[in-house]
């Protein structure tokens, strides 16, 4: 038996296939990037009581600097949201087949099959009946992407009132900045915890994928990882004959260990900032 | 100190010149000088007794410009005869006989009960020294500002005293004061900035009268350490006179919150007063407030101010920039900072564009106060509830996914792929 690649995607029969564009692989970068500096500077504000929080923001540089850190990394996370939403604008009116980004076994938007999936699911998990087979989105993708999307309007907002008070106080009463903090807290909050446990979970922890799923760096993964985890896709495009146009070459040794160095980056930090919210929540 | 140094002189003047009618120059008006003897080190060699040579070597020109060049050696040691050794009878004359009034303090004080039962205490020459009296103006009298609190310290910092005196649980600030004075703010304006204003241990603690703070008659007692810190601070003290605290101190000692109102000292400490502009001040000074105002203190730390406060920096607002640090009044007051028509110019002082709107925020909103802010309390909840539920339902997910593996595996199921990409 040969070694277990480290990357989940790298494992068994081949070719590669694309699954990722380089923008949705940029993107997720950009995701990653800004919310690790942003719960990074925001976490020990919010858990101002708890005894990490002082020897956290000072690692950060203080609390000038992790002011700077939060409103720079704000800036990335307002960027690739309006990048997003202006490329998806941009490939529905650009598309020749639009309902498919709406509707159907490529698009997004959750349907019923997923609540189906979600049932079937829960009843593998009691061992009555087998495991749902995905398509190209599986419904735990699509709600990390609906969260992400409710996220970044919701904190985005609250944090840009309690960016720019006196400004936003022209239009709102005081008490708005009071309602903002408990929300821009509370929902950075819920995002953190439900990213780095559950989402870190799903997609790299897991037995079947430990340690790590590289597929959103590199943007490709074998054919057998694909007909582990989206069988019903890999079918599909199998009997329509489009696979052949999805072969990807092998990524570079550079791309490879540059997505080996922020995947785990983001993974170790993700888990030790859980290990922080946990200890501030027991004390 | 400085003004009645100018007085002295005057009365003193006539003092000692009624004194020198006596026995101007000589001991016995017989023509022998004190300094014959008194001066020379080789006739005394022997004849110091229990006291030492030393003791009696007093060389012409000692008292030259001290503050009692003009007396002669009889004003103060009377009852002298011509004979050698003097009479055993010899004696000093009190010093309260020119000065009535230091006498009469330090009668009254705490070294002189000490002075009297165990003899651990100084009596005038102790701080003053006995031939070589300068008076406070001068750099070389161990009573000038700069060498005050050496001067105290040579008993307040002696070990021996400390442990003698000072042992009980009630006394713990006295056994480090003379330490933990030269690093506050008066300790550094006179050793580190040469400062001869600031306050040294006898400008709070009086220079005679000396007493423990539990003494009501202490200039450091919590009755009167208002007007003891007003002495200097003249500005703090009329604010803190019209202030809730300052209303609550004169009426009675009690404040609305069923507090003893705060002197000087509970907010500013005693030995460990810093400078108000320091950041180690403006976060201790926080807690010193929530010592009596427990629920505002809490609910401060709610919110934004208060977290970057706690986090140890002195970039947002702590009590004392929307309450005034002296001049504390309730909301209903007219002329308080927080008076509902003082807020936008209050709020106004760091975040310039304030307007009405603004200065709606609660700077003490609490969530959990159904009541009073039922919006952040339904807000709170919304979003509790929201990452309770979602939490719960996916790490149950989770939970039950891991065991479904896991039984799956036991059952001889391997993991999904085991060959690595060739």
């Amino acid at each position: 038996m040969t070694p277990r690649a480290l990357n989940a995607a790298d494992r068994g029969a081949g070719p590669y296939l694309w699954r990722f564009t380089p923008l949705q692989r940029a993107l997720h970068a950009a995701v990653i990037v800004s919310f690790c500096g942003l719960v990074t500077t925001g976490l020990p504000l919010h858990f101002a009581h708890a005894a990490w929080a002082r020897a956290l923001i000072r690692v950060v540089g203080g609390l000038h600097a992790a002011g700077l850190i939060h409103r720079a990394c704000a800036i990335i996370t307002f960027g690739y949201f309006a990048l997003y939403i202006g490329s998806i604008t941009y490939r529905i009116m650009r598309s020749s087949n639009r309902m498919s980004f709406f509707w159907g076994p490529d698009s997004m938007v959750p349907q019923p099959k997923d609540v189906r999936d979600v049932i079937q699911m829960f009843k593998w998990f009691l061992g009555r009946g087998e495991q749902p087979r995905f398509d190209r989105f599986s419904y735990m993708e699509k709600f990390d992407h609906l969260g992400v999307f409710w996220g970044v309007a919701v904190i985005g907002a609250s944090g840009l009132l309690l960016w720019f008070p006196e400004f936003f106080a022209k239009i709102l009463p005081g008490w708005a900045f009071n309602v903002a903090t408990i929300i821009h807290g509370d929902e950075a909050l819920l995002a953190l915890s439900f990213i780095f446990t559950i989402h870190f979970f799903n997609v790299h922890l897991r037995p079947e994928k430990f340690p790590i799923d590289l597929v959103i760096f590199t943007g490709r993964a074998t054919a057998a990882y694909m007909q582990e985890e989206h069988p019903l896709e890999y079918e599909r495009r199998r009997a329509a004959g489009t696979l052949d146009a999805l072969t990807a070459p092998p990524i570079s040794r550079a791309g490879y260990l540059w997505s080996l160095v922020l995947g785990f980056a983001s993974l170790g930090l993700g888990v030790f900032l859980v290990i922080l919210v946990i200890w501030a929540l027991l004390h | 100190m400085f003004a009645r140094s100018l007085v002295r002189p005057a009365w003193l003047a006539a003092a000692t010149a009624f004194l020198a009618a006596a026995g101007a120059g000589t001991a016995t008006g017989q023509g022998i000088t004190c300094e014959k003897c008194h001066g020379n080190r080789d006739f005394l060699v022997g004849k110091g007794g229990p006291q030492g040579d030393s003791a009696l070597y007093v060389p012409a020109g000692t008292l030259q410009d001290t503050r009692h060049a003009s007396l002669r050696c009889a004003q103060c040691h009377v009852g002298y005869d011509a004979g050698y050794p003097h009479r055993a009878t010899s004696r000093v004359v009190p010093c309260s006989t020119c000065h009535a009034a230091e006498g009469r303090d330090w009668d009254a004080s705490i070294h002189a009960a000490n002075s009297a039962s165990t003899g651990d205490a100084p009596t005038c020459v102790g701080c003053h020294g006995s031939h070589t009296v300068y008076g406070a103006a001068d750099r070389r009298s161990p009573t000038h500002p700069l060498n005050v609190a050496m001067m105290c310290g040579r008993c307040h910092a002696d070990p021996r005293i400390i442990g003698t005196y000072f042992a009980t649980a009630d006394k713990t600030r006295a056994r480090t004061a003379v330490a933990h004075f030269y690093k506050t703010v008066h300790g550094n304006a006179l050793t580190g900035a040469g400062l001869v204003v600031s306050a040294t241990c006898n400008d709070c603690h009086r220079a005679h009268k000396v007493l423990p703070a539990d003494s009501t008659g202490s200039s450091v007692n919590r009755a009167n350490i208002p007007a003891t810190c007003g002495a200097c601070h003249v500005g703090v003290v009329e604010a803190y006179d019209s202030s809730a605290h300052g209303a609550a101190y004169r009426t009675g000692g009690v404040t609305t919150t069923g507090h003893s109102a705060p002197v000087c000292v509970d907010c500013h400490s005693a030995h460990e007063i810093v400078r108000a502009d320091q950041p180690q001040w403006l976060l201790g000074v926080v807690q010193e407030c929530g010592t009596c105002h427990e629920r505002l203190y809490e609910t401060y730390f709610e919110t934004y101010h208060g977290k970057v406060t706690r986090l140890g920096f002195n970039l947002a607002a702590t009590c004392s920039d929307c309450h005034t640090a002296h001049n504390m009044r309730p909301a209903s007051d007219t002329r308080s900072s927080v008076y509902a028509e003082n807020l936008v110019a209050t709020c106004g002082r760091c975040h310039s564009g304030a307007n009405a709107n603004f200065v709606r925020y609660q700077p003490h909103g609490d969530p959990k106060d159904r009541t009073k802010y039922p919006l952040l309390f339904w807000s709170w909840l919304f979003m509790t509830l929201l990452l309770v539920g979602t939490m719960s339902f996916f790490l149950l997910h989770t939970f039950l996914w891991l065991v479904r593996i896991t039984i799956n595996r036991l059952r001889g199921g391997g993991p999904a792929h085991t060959e690595a990409q060739p």
